[in-house]
């Protein structure tokens, strides 16, 4: 009786959707390794990976493979539960922020409607605030399990980091909620749909630069990228909180980051950006058939998404690391502030504008 | 139906990770000694115990963050409706932001948010 | 027995579970985890009722607040990783107590309660609501509550920064 209440094709649906984003978040996050180094080698006039495939495409396989069979160590002195769970706890919340996006329109299938998005919660907005919350427990628990003066103060650091920039990342999304009126992902993209429309721009981008630019600062010092990568600063702290690990666990850190990266480029592109919407997609909707426009549309997404990751890296290889009380400065006095005045201009223009 | 699909999520999300760790557990070489197990600091032994006190200034901003945390949560509503609102609304927040930025100032003026 | 169910036993599993797993641990560090989960799985279950909007703040201001707060207590304690000495016998045993008699008062106000099924349309609780019904200055409003908070937020403020400060300057 029980498989009877299943909604079959709901579930294959779904099933198959959070498979290909798994998968499509590991290939990404695997080439954003090999392009990072390709990006730092070309920027310090290197050749980079060059030896695995053509361009060192292989690479990423290469250092995959290699990461299964390294020898795993537990030091002595570690508390092996939240050891072994700190890296899974990453790897999750890493993963659970995709839920929320839309990858893409609609689109009927077997006569099914077929959404591109996992869940379509309303608040979606404020689930990807809750869970980006959740992501600094994996840095913090493992660093302190592994019993080890650095990783503890990188773990600590990257706490009061995250926890710092958090309020500030609130803030920006507030300014950005009043214009919108929705907590709905699916609906703030629906809103930017297309480029120009009555005589504005319709990306969120234009009618909140401000607001995008605090929001991208904290999304740096959120995935602790430099300039504020001061948890993993590899010339202070041995790389601080996965200093102990080794063999898969120390990858699963590696790839959440990575995905990480991925995944909050992909909000930015939805919040700020238009998500999956591009100039002219009326016109390819109307003339051409159904599948071309979803694919273009979910191309357009990734593209939008790929040039943010090498925006983070070309920023990685340019700028210098803050000094810790630098970091708390920027985050405590300026940018709550700013995002405070940002709030208030955007509350006053609306009104005047509905007026 | 949103509850069903967010933990079938974290239940994908775990058994991709454990499933990682769990392989590589199974197929890699393993060896164990005594200096292996130590902590990977200087090569020289450690002196003490690593889980020590820390600073309270960390512990200061994190109660500052939650108060600020509970503030954030207040405003999403009030943000969501802001535009049908109107005026009133904008008067509301701008009484319960001034009451809470006079937090903020007397934290600055203590010194709460200096560094160390 | 529908999926809904099955999911509501799953979740109050994982409450409990971890409830009792945080209040039974021997290791501090470990109770906190421990009460994450529990915490995450109260959150599953607003989802389930499909109050999201509660849910989200569950999850930002509980799990990704409190324990945060208490991570960084325990970070400040002597000694975090080692075992918590036993309990005292006595104490073991009258906690034991106490426990079971807040669950059967519990138990008994639940019992008493008759609870009125209403007519009315129930609202849906989306931030739309939650926001109009908070900033409505009309007789059902809470515009008053919503600005006595702030005040409430302020006290806090003020507190833990008084009390945090005369550890830091006596340091």
């Amino acid at each position: 009786m029980l498989l009877m209440q299943i909604d079959w094709f709901f579930l294959v649906e779904k099933l198959s959707l959070i498979t290909t984003i798994l998968l499509i978040s590991l290939a990404i996050a695997a080439y954003a390794t090999w392009a990072e180094r390709k990006v730092s080698a070309i920027m310090q006039d290197r050749i980079g990976p060059s030896r695995a495939g053509i361009f060192g495409l292989l690479q990423p396989l290469a250092d995959g493979g290699k990461l299964f069979f390294k020898e795993e160590i537990i030091p002595t002195n570690a508390n092996k539960f939240i050891f072994i769970f700190g890296p899974c706890l990453f790897m999750t919340t890493a993963l659970m922020t995709s839920a929320v996006i839309p990858w893409g329109p609609s689109f009927e299938f077997a006569g099914h409607t077929v959404s591109l998005q996992v869940a379509d919660i309303n608040i979606g907005m404020l689930f990807v605030f809750g869970v980006v919350s959740l992501g600094v427990y994996g840095i913090m628990l493992g660093g302190w399990a592994s019993n080890n003066k650095f990783s503890l103060l990188s773990s600590i650091r990257a706490a009061s980091q995250a926890i710092s920039y958090e309020l500030a990342m609130g803030l920006s999304l507030i300014a950005l909620l009043m214009l919108t009126g929705s907590l709905s992902l699916r609906e703030i993209v629906d809103q930017q749909h297309g480029f120009w429309n009555d005589g504005y721009f319709t990306w969120n981008f234009f009618k909140q630069p401000l607001g995008f630019f605090i929001f991208l600062v904290c999304a740096f010092a959120e995935l602790n990228r430099a300039p504020f990568d001061l948890p993993e600063a590899d010339s202070e702290l041995n790389m601080g909180y996965h200093l102990e690990y080794s063999s898969m666990k120390l990858g699963l850190y590696l790839f959440a980051e990575y995905i990480n990266m991925f995944i909050s480029s992909a909000v930015m592109s939805v919040l700020f950006f238009g998500g999956y919407n591009y100039p002219g997609m009326d016109w390819v909707s109307a003339n051409l058939p159904a599948w071309v426009f979803t694919f273009s549309c979910v191309s357009v997404f990734f593209i939008k998404i790929i040039a943010f990751i090498l925006f983070f890296m070309f920023i990685r290889w340019t700028l210098p690391r803050f000094r810790y009380d630098q970091l708390m400065k920027l985050g405590w006095k300026s940018l709550i502030p700013l995002a405070l005045v940002n709030m208030l201009i955007t509350g006053g223009v609306i009104l005047w504008l509905t007026k | 139906m949103g509850a069903g699909v967010l933990i079938l999520l974290i239940i994908c999300g775990v058994a991709f990770a454990g499933g990682g760790i769990i392989l590589s557990w199974a197929i890699a070489k393993r060896s164990t000694n005594l200096v292996k197990g130590e902590p990977y600091e200087c090569g020289i032994p450690t002196s003490g115990t690593s889980w020590i006190q820390f600073n309270v200034g960390y512990y200061l901003f994190a109660l500052i963050f939650l108060v600020f945390d509970v503030e954030l949560v207040f405003m999403y509503p009030w943000a969501v409706v802001v535009k049908s609102v109107g005026m009133v609304g904008l008067v509301e927040i701008v009484i319960f932001m001034f009451i809470l930025f006079m937090g903020l100032l007397y934290a600055y003026r203590k010194g709460a948010l200096k560094w160390m | 027995m529908n999926v809904a169910t099955i999911l509501f036993y799953l979740l109050s599993a994982v409450i409990l579970g971890g409830g009792l797993l945080a209040v039974t641990s021997r290791k501090i560090f470990r109770s906190a985890v421990f009460l994450l989960f529990s915490l995450i799985g109260i959150a599953g279950l607003y989802f389930l009722l499909e109050y999201e909007f509660i849910a989200a703040v569950q999850i930002v201001v509980y799990v990704g607040g409190i324990v945060v707060l208490i991570i960084f207590s325990i970070f400040l304690t002597h000694g975090s990783g080692g075992d918590m000495e036993k309990p005292v016998l006595i104490r073991a045993v009258f906690s034991g107590l106490a426990a079971i008699l807040g669950c059967a008062l519990t138990y008994l106000f639940i019992k008493e309660q008759v609870f009125i099924k209403s007519n009315a349309a129930a609202i849906e609780p989306s931030a739309n609501n939650i926001g109009s019904q908070m900033l409505s200055t009309t007789e059902h409003g809470y515009i008053l509550p919503f600005e006595v908070v702030s005040m409430l937020l302020l006290a806090a403020l003020i507190g833990c920064i008084v009390i945090a400060m005369k550890v830091k300057t006596e340091k």
